[in-house]
């Protein structure tokens, strides 16, 4: 019981952060179908920074854990610039773009690893090797029957995580910023008219998906996967895409659809150990969160009411 | 002011096929690819390696030049039918997005359609010891309809549920894949090869070995069909009442009800033709340039299939082309890799960068068309 | 020192394809309502918008105050307390009214003298004082969503306000309002100019100029055509003077001649997508040679009868009689071979595929049917010679003829287009929904004699407007909805135009 819900959130709170800048993009009225490339690119960037600088000064990388976070943030950033500039300067097909931007990171970030890995470390491998990282227990709190879970075993990202969800969820509800990027996505002639630019707001909306994109990559590279490789992308991007539908594009049911998603993979494996059967079936357990998935998508995709503007071309010189 | 003159007309000239709109159809792919290739130059320069060289490899791999040297039986024909075979799934699978993309939708679930078609082909027909003549059509058959039940799903998760097709057909190539890794490690699994066990010669759909004049060639059975199938797929959407529909599905719904057209039909019909498409990519993938299956890996033929198809303006003619030379990057690459010593993943690097060049293509036409209207403009004013 | 507050000299603009503003010069002194007359395309819009700064002149200098600005934005005019109330509201519905009022410039609080924000509850405060003041009452806390047209308008004017504007531009603000309600915003109209605000008032309805305007500019084709004192103008010349040649008010009708029954609706409900009765229990007949005319405010279920009746919309309760055949649960197409021509209110929406090329557009209800197609092949050919024949026949002009994509035509000739395509389809029943939104004068006269004239050939015709002047004009018989009710059903001219306005309002029942 206290694995499920360990692993759970070790793997429902990423997931949740990616589905918060999902929500800030499509808040302000693009469509973001390249978080998948996004949390890539960004654990690669990460990823990268954190052997290349262990390789350097010699430092253990299980403890750059901090720096390879922050850098992952700056790639996934830089990344998601591509998505930002092809929707909103140059008014491509948002769908079209995010299905680019994932391909494209697929590829690069292959490329790059093989290419790095053999050019500066002469060794022929396809992933830079992380470890997983080091996770603490709050003691008094742990003991509570049941919710103690929470407090065992816990990565420092998911603190990393929920603080930053905290401020993700006041920056877009209570300030000016928010309020304006809210209504970008609802009517961006109302928020022109009112003097205030909207192509900056959808930039920004999108850089900041790319920044919590990256983080959530690096947390994946981090605890689940131990290295960076194309293993990376496994669809968790989608799945966020999946939570923030069902959570109406707003922060908090959005959490709800990431834990149910996070409990479902958890389970599915704990089942498969408990049950002691054949590695095969593990395969047949790993499908859950994304039947999970199609299953609340139709459920809730008729019902839950997107941003009004979502995916429409803002053109402000239309008369 | 002469001088100005001069070069602006120099410039004119040099963007011509761009500026002028009958070209651009043709001028803008063959800019992304120029441009794509000359990025893809500027990395293999800073890895310190002649570009030039490599892009030559590139092609000798392919079989469209010479190789200094070839092993026996083969020869510069052999390796150019291996491109024709390889090429095969990847029509068939650009077509099933160019279906799709017509009508407004985006399949990026071709590798499961392919995955699951395959599957099944192999396990029904692939098995069965069933004699050629029947079980090559039949091999045909199975794939047609697996993938178009699996594009049909998709296509009325789309319509009854408001699912979005990225997201559902994600959701099922993770679902495929993993199955179908279950099945075949339970029950079909090649104890040696760790793949599925092999088909029969019957059931392949590519002549494998063949010997003509001392070669050993492979001769791509579905290459042909492939071109009569682009054929068909082009007066299905230029000539016909259904093709109509769709395209006009795609171009905006709510017109499209509005003229009577029933949307849901039109939108589960695309997605099946589409799926069927890709299933016949995948029975000529995995029953054809393959003959087993590897587990828990989706074909990235999925994925390049989303670049021909962009880069062929959706158009089955432009998608022969398209992915002639997009298969040319992929067969070309692990030769190039062995002469060059370039990373054999460049070539999907490239094919990315051909993907996002062409997606910025949207941008020029519109900067082109209003460049023209205040073009048009001026001259009306000064008259 | 001039005695004007704003001043605009030789301002001259153009779009692609069309000059907006041609030389213009206008001079608006502090304290008056100087009106704006011309028809559609006159450029009084783009001129405000200028004024406004949503765009920049190509030429031209403006003084506000006497002295010489740019203005490069709409805050910019803000700045220099110029404000507009655009006729297209620019609401975010999901908002209350104080976030929109607010939006751009949200007073700001600290918490724990840290984080900002957004400080509603002040502002809420503040707003209510604002509407009381100028007499335009609100709740602030309600969202756009659940306000009725002439409430939102209030929004765009309190918005105006709260930033206090001097200068207000008015854009059309008649246009969607029932006469009532037109009453009452004229006299906020001149309450604000006796509280010493300065009002410029852009419309084509002569008898508002009339009645509050002080002096009038009138525009015809980008050109400043004169500017006059109304007091001592007579309608008829300003009407002139707009058109650029004399003007018939009406329509020329001969009387009506009712023949059998063409459609029967029967306790018509419709539910929208939420579950909510958008039209509730709704019944009425037209006859041939009869144009059935549908009056409200917008969005009081008008649109939503005749979707229902086209098939566009799903029937909740009720039946709806084609000529005797029930045809409730139709299909869209069965209704057009039937015997239903439909233009539809979004016309770039739903009436036309803008990607498509002009004959394509003509042929889309026939498409499917001999000789357009045969065995699923289309034919060419047809669509071609047909295109050409309506063409003709209509007038319909585009730069390259049948080849033309739709997209690059003008409104009046996209509208042209769907009418021929819908005449031509010699259906029993004409449903025009808006036929004459966002057309100029000239094209609005074709195409109310087109109406007629289809009247007058034996056609049952549904007209749904919201132009209560176009509905007094050409319909024979007037049904006035409410909240999705029909209030009354009566020949026009049973009706004056005041008697329809209260029912509009749901004021006054039968």
């Amino acid at each position: 019981m206290d694995t499920i819900i360990i692993d759970g959130l070790s793997f429902a709170l990423p997931l949740f952060i990616m589905a918060i800048g999902g929500i800030y993009s499509e808040k302000s009225g693009i469509t973001n179908l390249a978080l998948e490339g996004f949390q890539g690119f960004g654990a690669f960037i990460g990823a990268l920074s954190a052997v290349l600088i262990a390789n350097t000064s010699g430092i253990d990388v299980e403890n750059l854990f901090y720096v390879s976070f922050l850098f992952a943030m700056i790639g996934g950033m830089g990344f998601s610039v591509i998505h930002a500039v092809l929707s909103i300067k140059f008014k491509a097909n948002q769908v079209i773009s995010g299905v680019v931007i994932n391909i494209l990171a697929l590829a690069l970030t292959t490329f790059l690893t093989t290419q790095i890995n053999a050019l500066v470390f002469g060794a022929a491998s396809d992933k830079f090797r992380l470890g997983v990282s080091e996770r603490f227990t709050i003691e008094g709190l742990a003991n509570i029957p049941v919710i103690g879970a929470i407090f065992t075993n816990v990565y420092p990202f998911e603190v990393i995580i929920v603080v930053i969800a905290i401020f993700a969820w006041y920056l877009l509800y209570k300030t000016r910023f928010g309020m304006r990027l809210r209504a970008s996505g609802e009517n961006p002639h109302s928020v022109d008219a009112a003097g205030v630019n909207v192509s900056k707001i959808r930039f920004s909306a999108v850089l900041i998906s790319g920044l919590l994109s990256g983080l959530a990559g690096m947390c994946f590279a981090y605890s689940i996967s131990a290295n960076f490789s194309s293993n990376i992308y496994m669809g968790y991007g989608f799945l966020a895409i999946a939570a923030l539908i069902f959570g109406n594009w707003k922060i908090l049911p959005t959490l709800v659809a990431c834990l149910i998603f996070g409990f479902a993979k958890s389970g599915g494996t704990f089942i498969a150990q408990a049950m002691a059967l054949p590695s095969s079936f593990t395969d047949l357990f790993m499908i859950l969160p994304y039947v999970l998935t199609l299953l609340l998508l139709v459920f809730f995709s008729k019902s839950n009411r997107a941003p009004r503007a979502l995916g429409e071309i803002y053109d402000k010189g239309k008369r | 002011m002469n001088k100005d003159k001069k070069k602006k007309s120099l410039s004119y000239r040099l963007f011509w096929p761009i500026r002028n709109e009958k070209w651009q159809p043709i001028s803008i792919p063959v800019a992304s690819i120029l441009i794509s290739f000359i990025a893809a130059a500027i990395v293999i320069l800073l890895l310190g390696k002649n570009p030039l060289q490599a892009f030559y490899n590139l092609f000798q791999g392919a079989g469209i030049f010479p190789k200094s040297s070839y092993a026996g039986y083969k020869s510069i024909l052999t390796d150019f039918l291996s491109l024709l075979n390889a090429m095969t799934p990847l029509v068939f699978a650009s077509l099933a997005v160019a279906v799709a993309l017509r009508a407004g939708l985006f399949n990026i679930g071709v590798s499961g359609q392919m995955l699951v078609s395959g599957f099944l082909a192999t396990v029904i027909v692939g098995y069965s010891g069933l004699d050629a003549i029947i079980a090559k059509p039949l091999v045909l058959l199975v794939g047609i309809v697996a993938g178009g039940l699996m594009g049909g799903l998709v296509g009325w998760l789309k319509y009854r549920f408001n699912i979005h097709e990225v997201v559902s057909t994600i959701m099922l190539n993770y679902i495929a894949q993993y199955v179908i890794s279950f099945f075949i490690q339970m029950y079909y699994v090649d104890p040696v090869s760790r793949q599925s066990k092999y088909i029969s010669e019957e059931a392949r759909l590519t002549l494998v070995n063949v010997e003509i004049a001392n070669l050993k060639m492979d001769i791509p059975l579905g290459f042909i069909l492939a071109i009569i199938i682009a054929i068909l797929i082009k007066f299905l959407m230029d000539k016909t009442v259904v093709g109509f529909e769709i395209k006009a599905v795609g171009s905006n719904r709510k017109a499209a009800k509005y003229t009577g057209i029933n949307v849901g039909r039109n939108t589960v019909l695309a997605m099946i033709i589409s799926g069927g498409l890709a299933g016949l990519a995948g029975v000529t993938y995995y029953l054809g340039y393959f003959s087993s299956i590897q587990p828990k890996v989706l074909s990235s033929i999925g994925f390049d299939s989303i670049a021909v198809a962009l880069l062929g303006n959706a158009h089955p003619i432009g998608i022969i082309f398209s992915s002639f030379l997009v298969s040319i990057i992929d067969q070309g690459s692990t030769y190039m890799s062995s002469q060059a010593g370039i990373r054999q993943e460049i070539a999907s690097v490239i094919i990315g960068l051909i993907l996002l060049f062409s997606a910025c293509g949207a941008y020029v036409k519109h900067k082109v068309s209003r460049l023209k209207e205040k073009e048009e403009d001026r001259k009306d004013s000064e008259s | 020192m001039s005695d004007y507050i704003v001043e605009m000299k030789h301002i001259t603009k153009s779009f692609p394809g069309i000059v907006a503003n041609d030389d213009v010069s206008i001079g608006i002194k502090k304290g008056e309502i100087f009106a704006l007359l011309g028809e559609n395309g006159a450029g009084k819009s783009t001129l405000m918008s200028i004024l406004s700064g949503m765009y920049e002149p190509d030429e031209g200098e403006i003084y506000i105050r006497g002295e010489k600005v740019q203005i490069s934005s709409p805050n910019h005019a803000a700045n220099l307390n110029i404000g507009m109330v655009h006729q297209h509201f620019k609401l975010v519905e999901d908002y209350t009214i104080t976030e929109n009022i607010t939006l751009g410039i949200e007073p700001i609080k600290r918490f724990a003298g840290l984080f900002p924000y957004v400080d509603i509850r002040n502002a809420n405060r503040k707003i209510e004082e604002l509407s009381k003041d100028f007499g335009l009452e609100v709740d602030p806390t309600k969202k756009i969503a659940d306000l009725t047209v002439s409430m939102q308008q209030r929004v765009e004017i309190l918005k105006v306000l709260y930033r206090e504007a001097e200068i207000l531009i008015f854009d059309e603000p008649t246009a969607v309002l029932t006469p009532q309600e037109i009453d009452f915003l004229l006299g906020i109209i001149e309450g604000l100019r006796n509280s010493g605000k300065t009002i410029i008032l852009i419309t084509h309805k002569l008898e508002e100029i009339k009645k509050v305007a002080d002096r009038c500019a009138v525009l015809n084709k980008g050109k400043l055509v004169d500017v006059l004192d109304v007091k001592t103008t007579s309608v008829n010349l300003m009407a002139q003077l707009m058109v650029g040649r004399e003007v018939s008010f009406e329509s020329e009708k001969v009387p009506a001649q009712f023949k059998e029954e063409v459609l029967k609706i029967e306790h018509l409900t419709v539910k929208n997508e939420d579950g909510f009765e958008v039209v509730k229990d709704v019944s009425f007949t037209i006859r041939s040679g009869e144009i059935f005319a549908i009056a409200g405010v917008a969005d009081n279920g008008q649109v939503e009868i005749a979707d229902a009746i086209a098939g566009l919309t799903k029937v909740s309760n009720g039946k709806i009689f084609l000529e005797g055949k029930d045809i409730t649960n139709e299909s869209i197409r069965n209704r057009t071979e039937i015997g239903i021509s439909y233009i539809p209110e979004d016309r770039q929406s739903y009436g036309l595929f803008l990607d498509f090329d002009l004959s394509t557009n003509l042929a889309l209800k026939q498409y499917y049917k001999e000789p357009f197609s045969s065995k699923g092949i289309l034919n060419k050919d047809v669509f071609e010679q047909f295109g050409s024949k309506l063409i003709d026949q209509f007038d319909i002009r585009s730069g390259q003829g049948i080849k033309t994509q739709v997209r690059s035509m003008s409104g009046g000739n996209q509208q042209k287009a769907i009418i021929a395509r819908e005449i031509e389809l010699q259906s029993p029943l004409m449903i025009f929904v808006q036929p004459t939104r966002g057309v100029d004068i000239g094209a609005i006269e074709n195409i109310h004699n087109m109406m007629i004239q289809q009247r007058d050939q034996g056609k049952a015709i549904l007209l749904v407007s919201l132009e209560l002047e176009e509905i007094m004009n050409v319909a024979d018989t007037i049904g006035v909805i409410y909240n999705g009710q029909l209030q009354k059903v009566a020949s026009s001219e049973s009706l004056t135009t005041n008697e329809v306005g209260e029912y509009m309002m749901g004021a006054k029942h039968e």
